[in-house]
């Protein structure tokens, strides 16, 4: 018998009964609807996280505070009701927080670190377009730092941080406000940048005239993030820039306050790099370091879930199990003449084997083919509630290798549970078989 | 005439120790390509264990059975499929079809079993189905046709591999005797005109008088192997031909 022949005949035989192989498919794609249902929402949801860790930094990006710094957090925010003894500190306790140039020096001589920026805050006051008077005001500019971050666009690209020209990417909040007609007309206008020179506002009774005005290119347009990374995102020479004109002026000592830096090194030696600069002083964190719990949190939701899917699984195994123990029993004198005929044990084992295998693939297929409806609706009912603000969130997520392991998998615990059986029907005597009533 | 079969001391015993059932004890047969043979005898004799040792359905406790010269022991479990699935046809008083198929289907089971292609074993089924006057219910469910009718497909079934020989277990006997003759006759032409070998079991001795040859066998030995008396098979082989003829005037009936 051709295997072909053997695939086309088992298949009609499932079909002989349809009630009992519905409902055993029923079952089949209880469990694997679950399982495929909860890999895409894991593959959509992860790749979301992802997205957004990139935004935060990538593999081998630190951000980095001084030893001092990370202990007067961490104390601030312990609920600690122990008293500590006062102990003088030496020097300017406050400067201990700052990272001083010695230290970024030291930095740089660590193999595998490829760069470190200290990174200074700019407040400007308000932006516009340039060739408008509508001002509108700037709550949060962040720096868009050197080394393995990614921005979440919806338009243009994230700003060089290797450039010396001025680039800014906006949210999509203020592309509207600012009167540009789309994401993608906003890409190379010209913004302005209202900046107060800290010296010169303390001396004149105008308040602006004591604003510095810098002009940037918008590069990019970023897409709403479920995580606190919004705000606009200067970069290095925009966010320097900036910093210059609001601190001109200023006695040199007083300019260098910058108690955070961020640095891109070697992913590979990530922990070495780590324990080095921790030597020098400075507090190294990885992203994964600080929202690296959501996700383990979300992934031990999906785990739950998933063995739901494989209890589901577990079950409707027992269910092709039966089916095909029922099978064989109707079909003892079917066996027995197909044996007669000189069919072989092993062919009539592959044959019922094939029925069990087919029972998986189309429990499987149409769980992949629900799920997949029931997804694009649900993401799209997402999309109009919850997840309005964030287009770029697929909730569900279907990727072809994935369902298609899947199936493959539960064809193989289908299989599995064939065996027996199929193990039965291939060890039946063809004679008590013919005789069997 | 060359034996096509040769079996020698054949004995089979069933069950263990205290419970031992000796089925057959010692039995010698001798068929030759051509014959019609009927093994004759009540039930419980050991006709039907006889017949499933020389159809190689099963294995004897001692003896030997060599098919066209070929000792059976020698061969392997695939040969020995090979050999079943292309020498012999089987015709069971059960029928054992598949209800829910095809009459088409059930015919092609041989051949789809030996891994002939699609297109040609279709063909093979319908010369199969033309020969025993069914190929206008060759699209008909199996379930749907009277007993006479599934008996015939079930030798449509048998011959469709073109074997040399046809074992045949009681098949009139779920039949009345007119449908029962048909089928006879069926048989017996398919013997005559193409040489196929038959051999019958039946306890029934009307259709055992229509064999060349009786073999009756009781509580295990064969109690006698004789030719029927010549003047008894001219009759039976009239009475043949007068059925024959009736059962196509009453077609031919049906067909207006």
């Amino acid at each position: 018998m051709k295997i072909s022949d053997i695939i086309a005949s088992a298949n009609s035989n499932l079909f002989r009964n349809k009630t009992r192989t519905f409902l055993t498919i029923l079952a089949v794609f209880i469990g694997s609807f679950t399982i495929i249902l909860n890999s895409a929402i894991n593959t959509g949801v992860n790749s979301y996280i992802d997205k957004q860790l990139e935004a935060a930094g990538g593999e081998g990006y630190l951000e980095i505070m001084t030893n001092e710094a990370v202990d007067i957090m961490s104390s601030m925010m312990s609920s600690s009701s122990e008293v500590k003894e006062y102990r003088e500190a030496s020097g300017n306790d406050q400067k201990s927080t700052y990272i001083t140039d010695e230290q970024i020096e030291k930095a740089r001589q660590i193999p595998g670190l490829e760069s470190i920026d200290l990174i200074y805050s700019a407040n400007p006051e308000y932006i516009k377009a340039k060739d408008s008077d509508k001002k509108f005001a700037v709550t949060n500019l962040n720096l868009m730092p050197r080394g393995n971050v990614n921005l979440d666009t919806t338009a243009g690209r994230k700003p060089d941080a290797n450039t010396d020209k001025l680039e800014v990417a906006l949210t999509e909040a203020y592309v509207n406000a600012l009167g540009f007609s789309s994401d993608e007309d906003a890409i190379g206008k010209i913004v302005t940048f209202a900046v107060p020179n800290t010296v010169e506002c303390y001396m004149v009774s105008k308040h602006s005239d004591c604003l510095k005005m810098v002009d940037a290119e918008v590069v990019g347009v970023q897409a709403p993030s479920i995580m606190a990374m919004g705000g606009m995102r200067a970069n290095l020479a925009l966010n320097q820039k900036i910093y210059d004109l609001a601190t001109d002026g200023m006695p040199e000592e007083a300019k260098r306050h910058a108690f955070q830096a961020t640095a891109q090194v070697d992913p590979e030696k990530i922990d070495e790099i780590k324990e080095k600069l921790k030597e020098v002083g400075l507090a190294a964190m990885t992203i994964d370091d600080e929202v690296g719990m959501i996700k383990v949190f979300f992934d031990a939701i999906l785990v739950v879930f998933s063995i739901f899917g494989g209890i589901a699984l577990l079950a409707a195994s027992i269910g092709i199990i039966n089916t095909l123990f029922m099978s064989v029993q109707e079909r003892t004198r079917e066996i027995g003449l197909m044996k007669a005929m000189g069919m072989s044990n092993g062919k009539i084992f592959f044959s019922f084997s094939c029925e069990a295998i087919l029972l998986g693939f189309w429990g499987s297929v149409v769980g992949v083919v629900f799920s997949m409806i029931i997804g694009t609706i649900g993401d799209k009912i997402a999309h109009e509630s919850f997840l309005k603000d964030f287009p770029t969130f697929e909730l569900v997520k279907f990727d072809p290798i994935n369902m298609l392991v899947i199936v493959l998998i539960i064809m193989f615990i289908a299989f599995l549970a064939g065996t027996l059986p199929a193990r039965r029907a291939a060890k039946k005597d063809p004679i008590d078989a013919l005789r069997y009533e | 005439m060359e034996k096509v079969i040769e079996a020698k001391n054949l004995k089979k015993v069933y069950g263990k120790k205290s419970a031992v059932f000796t089925a057959l004890k010692g039995v010698d047969l001798d068929i030759y390509e051509g014959e019609s043979v009927a093994i004759v005898g009540k039930s419980g004799s050991g006709k039907s264990t006889l017949m499933h040792l020389l159809a190689l359905l099963d294995t004897p406790t001692s003896g030997t059975i060599k098919i066209d010269g070929e000792e059976s022991t020698k061969l392997s479990k695939k040969e020995l499929n090979k050999l079943r699935n292309s020498r012999f046809g089987f015709v069971f008083q059960q029928f054992f079809m598949n209800p829910k198929d095809t009459v088409l289907n059930n015919v092609v089971l041989p051949l789809k079993i030996a891994g002939i292609s699609r297109k040609k074993r279709k063909q093979l089924a319908m010369d199969a189905l033309k020969i025993v006057d069914l190929e206008s219910k060759a699209k008909n469910k199996a379930t749907d046709l009277s007993g006479g009718q599934k008996q015939r497909v079930c030798i449509a079934r048998a011959i469709v591999n073109n074997p040399k020989i046809i074992f045949a277990d009681e098949p009139t006997g779920n039949l009345d005797s007119a449908t029962g003759d048909k089928i006879t006759d069926l048989l017996f032409d398919l013997n005559k005109k193409q040489g196929v070998t038959l051999i019958v079991v039946t306890h029934d001795e009307d259709l055992a008088k229509l064999c060349q040859r009786i073999v009756r066998i009781s509580d295990g030995k064969i109690i006698a192997d004789n030719s029927v008396r010549k003047d008894t098979a001219k009759k039976a082989s009239e009475r043949r031909e007068k059925e024959a003829a009736r059962v196509k005037k009453a077609n031919e009936k049906e067909a207006k």
